[in-house]
């Protein structure tokens, strides 16, 4: 399990260091998902236990946002004023990106194979 | 010997400085909040992040603690965010073995979902009148929420706002998903994975792996490559806008 966090830690390591001295544009971490992603391409397989760590991650990923979602408190009163057009636009969003998302995949998918 | 006992109230000074009480109080939180998750047989209304927020929202409040004082000890919880980021890189590359063929599709259909996603929360926000820091937020609200932090620290926006607004997006995607996809007859699960990726990030994950292991699978993929294409060109876009 140690190996496996040794090898998140230096991938993201080297993202912030591309990311504070080449790319400022891009998050560090993005930066290390990339490194990490072609590392695996070239290696052609996921070794043990960078997988141990990165399925407990997945698992858990919601854990890792509570503390800065706890911020919400300094945007209280923010957000009552706010309440009615805050909810609208999550929702109607929420709505429209899957809708359209699962429609473009639909419809290209039809109109590319004819056959199925 | 009495007067070296402490009182209780100092005891409560040290406790409530030492970063140790934030951890505790977000794991407990947390780890109570799931077991409630998984008795519901993992309703997605019922989601752990929300549960916790809530429980060390209102504990917090009542203890008087400052969020600053939290957030120095919660820090080490907060820092892993990267980290899990990077690991993201896992189930793309996973993913990748089984995409001959639908790449184009995919990546079609989910450059078009984000920004769908992003104009229409930001055009209604701002038509609606919510304040600068409201709309700002909304920009980066469809990607995983790591990502998104990162992101809003990138266009100046609040890093928190944005997580929040992230969190509930996946509430209200894995939550609505199901009636959406029927309502538009998508029924491969490698299209509703899809779908529900970029529509509901990592609580859509959960509740497509629940479902369906294909669908989960494709889900992990196209939330990743929705983050890292949001997290490339969202700040150059903005900050190009911008000048």
């Amino acid at each position: 399990m140690i190996d496996g966090l040794v090898q998140l830690f230096i991938w993201q390591g080297l993202g912030e260091l591309v990311s504070q001295f080449l790319l400022p544009n891009i998050p560090g971490p993005v930066l290390g998902l990339l490194f990490l992603f072609g590392y695996l391409h070239i290696k052609g397989h996921v070794n043990e236990p960078l997988a141990v760590v990165a399925d407990s991650f997945r698992q858990h990923l919601g854990l890792l946002f509570v503390p800065a979602s706890v911020g919400v408190v300094l945007f209280l009163p923010d957000l009552q004023t706010h309440a009615l057009a805050v909810a609208t636009a999550l929702v109607v969003s929420v709505v429209l990106t899957i809708a359209v998302t699962g429609l473009v995949l639909k419809i290209f998918w039809k109109a590319t194979h004819h056959d199925e | 010997m009495t007067n070296d006992r402490l009182p209780i109230s100092e005891i409560w000074v040290y406790l409530s400085g030492n970063p140790l009480f934030a951890l505790v109080l977000t794991l407990a939180a947390y780890q109570f909040a799931f077991m409630l998750y998984v008795k519901s047989n993992r309703h997605p209304i019922v989601n752990p992040v929300g549960v916790t927020v809530l429980i060390v929202t209102v504990g917090i409040t009542l203890i008087d603690m400052p969020y600053k004082q939290y957030f120095e000890g919660a820090q080490f919880i907060h820092f892993l965010l990267g980290t899990a980021t990077v690991a993201l890189a896992v189930p793309i590359y996973r993913g990748c073995n089984d995409l001959k063929g639908k790449l184009l599709p995919i990546t079609l259909a989910l450059t078009i979902g984000s920004i769908v996603s992003v104009a229409s929360a930001v055009l209604i926000a701002t038509y609606m009148g919510a304040g600068d820091n409201i709309v700002g937020s909304m920009y980066a609200k469809s990607v995983t929420a790591p990502i998104a932090m990162g992101i809003a620290e990138r266009i100046h926006v609040s890093p928190t706002l944005t997580a929040v607004f992230a969190v509930a997006t996946g509430m209200i995607g894995s939550i609505l998903a199901p009636y959406i996809m029927n309502a538009i007859r998508l029924k491969p699960w490698w299209m509703r994975g899809t779908a529900i990726g970029v529509g509901a990030h990592g609580l859509g994950i959960t509740r497509a792996f629940s479902i369906n292991d294909e669908a989960g699978m494709y889900a992990s993929m196209a939330m990743g490559m929705n983050g890292v294409l949001s997290a490339v060109l969202l700040p150059t876009i903005l900050n190009f806008m911008r000048t």
